[in-house]
């Protein structure tokens, strides 16, 4: 506890630099990283300056040739947000609901990305069904991150109104529950939803929140059975994906 | 010969993607994709999941381009940063569902009737003709080695120590102690 000077705890953060960017950290140590360096500019500049540092045995690698799709995936997910972001930029920035700032974000982003594209992908096969859309409609795919296997579907034909509908059923270990979160990308932290019985299509009101919005996160995590004790998800991720305008 | 070619402007692409040029992030793609899949698949050993990283990180370059700033690093650094992270975060979060897995290799290493006789042979053919070099080089070369490991397999402690031979705990002192030695020697 008792740390003699700031020499120390410069070195031990430069240490700690390191071993972000070696990548030695565990998944809660780099969270917990991540989220300190928006606001300590030392700490980036240390984390930085390995980058640079070790940059050049990036070389080591062979450089491996993407397949020919992925550019136009990229592209695509490129218009997908370019076309949102004409459309929603003068929408008043709704007020997050206030929640403690827990998760990480790049998290959020790395596991999502996945599920993003399986949603694109659904999205452009529906959108030939969708006649006129007078307001923006919304879907997400969620998938299992391990398996990367659609578990569920969200659809919103409203931007208050969703319905969560079960692709398979799921067994809930004993003393068990799924909860159901989102999480718009301005929004510090996730907003329960509610526990959610495996199997069941339900109907839920998000009058309580926001608006819908592109790429607005959904999650099912496995909590104990009352919920989340702290208001926040604790348990693993059992299914995740991202809203996609359609 | 994997050389950056010289004349790629990584800091005019970052400002022009700032500025919504598509074209900009299709030329980063052209010229930097295949190493950037290179050193996410080294990372996380699977081409799909790879791939996916690598579109996430080029979705990531675009959205934050506008926050790279050239006077706190250079933007080939950054945007490999990007992407490495990308990879990093994801091969943690899995070694977080196999807690018990990890667990237990990790006792396993601890325990000296598991263990190999760690060798101190070179693993890597690391000379890069950066200055580093001349630091890495005043590493002995097992902890140069678990340098490596880290920073090129995106190998966590308890794998280097597996795949080493050396103690976990050992393993985790040399990586602290090399870092400190690293950045002496640059500064």
């Amino acid at each position: 506890m008792t740390r003699s000077s700031n020499e120390n705890e410069h070195e031990d953060d430069h240490a700690l630099a390191g071993e972000y960017v070696l990548g030695t950290l565990s998944f809660e140590q780099r969270n917990a990283l991540e989220a300190r360096l928006p606001h300590e500019p030392e700490l980036q500049k240390a984390v930085m300056a390995w980058e640079e540092r070790f940059l050049p045995y990036t070389a080591m690698t062979t450089p491996v040739q993407p397949s020919d799709y992925l550019w136009p995936r990229i592209e695509r997910s490129l218009m997908a947000r370019g076309a949102l972001a004409t459309h929603t930029r003068p929408v008043v920035s709704s007020r997050p609901p206030r929640r403690r700032l827990i998760h990480s974000l790049p998290l959020w982003r790395g596991v999502a990305g996945i599920g993003l594209a399986a949603a694109l992908v659904m999205g452009v096969m529906l959108a030939n069904d969708v006649t006129e859309p007078a307001i923006p409609e919304y879907m997400v795919v969620l998938l299992a991150p391990q398996t990367q296997s659609a578990g569920w579907v969200v659809q919103a034909s409203s931007p208050q109104e969703i319905q969560l509908i079960p692709l398979g059923t799921f067994e809930v270990p004993e003393g068990k529950a799924l909860e159901f979160w989102t999480k718009a990308d301005d929004w510090q932290a996730p907003v329960s939803l509610g526990l959610i019985e495996p199997g069941q299509p339900i109907r839920l009101r998000l009058d309580q929140l926001p608006p819908l919005e592109d790429n607005q996160l959904f999650e099912l995590t496995l909590e104990d059975e009352a919920g989340s004790p702290t208001g926040l998800p604790t348990g693993p991720i059992e299914f995740i994906g991202r809203a996609v305008e359609i | 010969m994997t050389d950056v070619s010289p004349e790629f402007d990584h800091t005019a692409v970052l400002i022009q993607c700032a500025r919504g040029e598509h074209e900009a992030l299709h030329q980063l793609y052209v010229h930097e994709g295949a190493r950037l899949l290179g050193v996410v698949l080294r990372i996380v050993k699977d081409r799909g999941l790879a791939e996916d990283i690598v579109h996430d990180a080029c979705l990531n370059i675009w959205q934050r381009a506008d926050s790279f700033d050239p006077d706190k690093g250079s933007a080939r650094a950054w945007i490999f940063s990007v992407a490495r992270h990308l990879a990093l975060n994801a091969i943690r979060y899995r070694d977080r569902e196999i807690t018990f897995d990890s667990n237990a290799s990790i006792e396993l290493g601890q325990d000296e009737h598991f263990q190999h006789p760690f060798t101190s042979e070179e693993a890597f053919d690391w000379q890069t003709g950066e200055r580093m070099d001349s630091c890495l080089a005043e590493l002995e070369p097992e902890r140069r080695n678990c340098v490596l490991h880290a920073y090129v397999d995106g190998l966590s402690h308890a794998e280097i120590s597996a795949h080493t031979g050396a103690p976990l705990g050992t393993v985790k002192a040399w990586i602290k102690r090399s870092l400190l030695r690293l950045r002496e020697c640059m500064a």
